[in-house]
Formats: C-alpha cells, sequence, structure tokens
C-alpha cells in the first residue's frame, strides 16, 4: 500500500546524508553498504494519532523514523504506560514480535504526521544472508539498542522525579510543545499533577 | 569442555572441528570461588564468559539497593556486553554465588574470529538478539504480570533455582520486594492450589 507513496521524487533521494547519519549514529556503517541496504527499506506514513501496530498483531519492521514522532506503550487494564518517545533518528518497533515471530504486547502510534524507512523482517533475513557485513551491523544495531534501554532504566531508577523532568526536558526542549503531557509524564513515570507543577521549573530559566 | 561449547555454540551456527579448535585456543578457563566479583561499576569488562558449572548475578547498584538483571547458571553466557562491545566502563556488577569455572574470549580475540569469518559475527550477533529479548522481556513484565504472575513464571521456568539462588536475589531479578516474595513461596509445592493463593 505504500508502494505507490514511494516512488515520488523527494523520497528516491540515493544516499541521502541526513540518512546516513542517523544510519551511522546507530552502527559503523559505510556509505556503500548503507546504499546496498537502501533498496531494502520502504518508506511508510502515517497520520496523525495512527495505530502503527496494535497488540495482538505481528511485528514486520524495524522502523528508523525520519521524521515525525512515535509513541511505544503498553496497556495493562484501564491504564497505558508510554515506554518510548522516538524522533528523527530513532529506531523504534516491537522487538519481541518482530523478532520472536509472535503477537505484538506493545502498541505503537504516531503523535504526528510521521514518515519511517522500514525493514521488514524477510527483507532483514535476506540482507543477513546476502550483504556483507549484515551481521556486524545487526550486532552492533543491537548492543546500541540495549545500550539506550540501559541508560533509560538507570535514569528512571537513579534520578528523584524533579531531576527527571529537568534532566530529559533540558535535553529534549522541543519535547514539551511536540507530546501531549499525559505521555510526557507517563514516560517519565510522574503522575500528570506532578507534572504540571514541575513546568515552573522551565519557565524560571 | 569443547563438547559444552559446541554444544551451545550450534544453537547459532555450524562449526567444523577445526573452527573449534581456532576458538578452543583461545579460551581463558577460570576457575572463580564463590562471591567473587568479576567486573566492577566503572570497571571495562574484558570478557564474554561462557559458564560451564555454576551460578552467577548480573546486577546493578541504586543507592543502597542491589538490583538483579540476570542470573546466569551453566549453559549460559555472561558478560557486562555494553562495556564489552563499547569499550566503556561497566555499570553491572558480575558476581559469582556458587563456585564457577568459566570459559572466557577476550575482545582482542573475538575481533580476530570477527576477521576470519563472518560466521561469528553470526553467533554474536543472535547472542545480542537473545540478549535484547531478555532485557526487553524484563522490563516489560513489570508492566503485564503481577508479582504473583511473575514469581509463578520463574518457578514454571526455572524451579531448580529457588533452591540455589538467595532469596534476596530472586526477588530482586523478580522485582518484588523480599517480603512478597516470602508470601508467594508458599504456592510452590502446592501446584494444585495456585488458583486460591494471595
Amino acid at each position: 500500500m505504500n508502494d505507490t507513496k514511494s516512488s515520488t521524487k523527494e523520497e528516491q533521494r540515493p544516499m541521502d546524508v541526513t540518512i546516513l547519519g542517523y544510519l551511522q549514529e546507530l552502527m559503523d556503517v559505510s556509505a556503500v553498504e548503507a546504499a546496498a541496504l537502501m533498496p531494502l527499506m520502504e518508506w511508510r506514513r502515517f497520520e496523525k494519532k495512527e495505530l502503527i501496530i496494535t497488540a495482538g498483531e505481528q511485528e514486520d519492521y524495524l522502523n528508523l523514523v525520519i521524521s515525525g514522532l512515535v509513541r511505544k506503550f503498553i496497556c495493562k487494564g484501564n491504564n497505558e504506560y508510554t515506554l518510548q518517545l522516538a524522533t528523527e533518528g530513532h529506531i523504534v518497533h516491537s522487538e519481541i514480535s518482530y523478532l520472536r515471530r509472535e503477537p505484538s504486547v506493545v502498541q505503537l502510534e504516531a503523535l504526528e504526521p510521521t514518515l519511517l524507512l522500514s525493514l521488514s523482517h524477510d527483507h532483514m533475513q535476506y540482507a543477513l544472508d546476502h550483504l556483507p557485513g549484515a551481521d556486524r551491523m545487526g550486532r552492533m544495531l543491537i548492543t546500541c539498542m540495549l545500550l539506550k534501554k540501559d541508560e533509560r532504566q538507570f535514569k528512571q531508577l537513579r534520578l528523584s522525579t524533579r531531576q527527571r523532568f529537568i534532566d530529559y526536558l533540558q535535553n529534549h526542549p522541543h519535547m514539551l510543545q511536540r507530546v501531549p503531557q499525559k505521555y510526557l509524564a507517563s514516560y517519565l513515570n510522574i503522575k500528570p499533577e506532578t507534572f504540571s507543577r514541575l513546568k515552573h521549573l522551565l519557565k524560571g530559566k | 569442555m569443547v563438547a559444552l561449547l559446541e554444544q551451545f555454540l550450534g544453537r547459532y551456527v555450524a562449526l567444523s572441528k577445526d573452527e573449534l579448535e581456532l576458538v578452543s585456543g583461545m579460551l581463558e578457563v577460570r576457575s572463580c570461588d564463590r562471591k567473587l566479583r568479576l567486573v566492577d561499576i566503572g570497571e571495562q569488562e574484558m570478557f564474554i564468559n561462557f559458564v560451564t558449572s555454576g551460578l552467577l548475578r548480573k546486577y546493578f547498584v541504586n543507592g543502597h539497593d542491589e538490583i538483579v538483571k540476570s542470573l546466569v547458571q551453566e549453559g549460559q553466557f555472561i558478560s557486562s556486553y555494553v562495556s564489552f562491545f563499547n569499550r566503556t566502563p561497566s555499570e553491572y556488577i558480575i558476581e559469582t554465588i556458587e563456585p564457577s569455572t568459566l570459559v572466557a574470549i577476550s575482545y582482542d580475540h573475538l575481533q580476530q574470529l570477527f576477521q576470519i569469518d563472518a560466521k561469528w559475527e553470526r553467533a554474536v550477533r543472535l547472542m545480542m538478539t537473545d540478549l535484547l529479548l531478555e532485557k526487553e522481556n524484563w522490563l516489560l513484565d513489570n508492566y503485564r504480570f503481577t508479582p504473583r504472575e511473575r514469581f509463578l513464571r520463574f518457578m514454571q521456568s526455572r524451579p531448580e533455582l529457588l533452591q540455589r539462588v538467595p532469596q534476596k536475589y530472586l526477588a530482586s531479578y523478580l522485582q518484588m520486594k523480599p517480603e512478597t516474595f516470602s508470601r508467594l513461596k508458599h504456592l510452590v509445592g502446592q501446584k494444585k492450589c495456585v488458583g486460591t493463593g494471595i
């Protein structure tokens, strides 16, 4: 369904330096290797508030956010817990579902009109079987994803509520405008009331 | 040892006799007493270790709390992987719970293997994939399961560890208070009554 969209001119650029830059943030990859990967990747567009994957579906894609914003969350009872807020250059998908080929527990939602560059599971397998260096890239990408999960986990545990708020919004100041407060509060594991109260810390600067 | 390693690596890649011999020559056997700290916070991880016997825990520290991230027994790998691959200080402590025998490969030797054949990259990629899945499951379990469900799932998958691992570590690994863990223990050994617990 997205194939027709992928042939528009603006998206048919060769090895875009922005995309190469995003990939090189995640792993060691040469321009030649990245160019070999590009034909295997698909462009996917989502509207604001569109669900990219729902619980129970099988994740078929590993996504790199080119523009927009994706929220990864899990539902338990009547509560939603925001696990990740992915912006330009970030990887986001339902890891367990993608790797184990089982129904997803988590859901992904576009919070803004979003453009993803996605690698399907089949194409990943093809790349691993045919592209030199693919195993190395995969290994490095996974190490990078582990590192990010570690960092988030340590911040959640070690920083106080107030520190988490300041740390995150100082490093991601634009997110206050881009993300509804309840999602930010959930992501930072802060009660919505507390989050509102802490906002004065930013105005004071 | 080679047979054990072959059995383990065989899950990821097929290896010839020559390849097994090559890797055997690179391995270092380490015998460790119980409660020995192999890697500390701030140190660089030098090895990926394959456990041939014993039991270890990998944990991090939050204030005065130790939070157990993995319990690793014979037939499994242990390392502070991010530190090992990125050559950065470890965020984790690795410590033996029981006397343990490990066969270890160093970063340099692993890089040599990577140069020789891409299949070693493949083996390590698959190991790291398992690790990512373990981590994501551990993170999600906190949201999707109650303490009681986490306890029961663990007792189904690794019941032998109830005897081998101090309770406070098990409680930490299962992300619950030690008191909660103690309270849930009655569920073990009266499996038929599992539905009536708590």
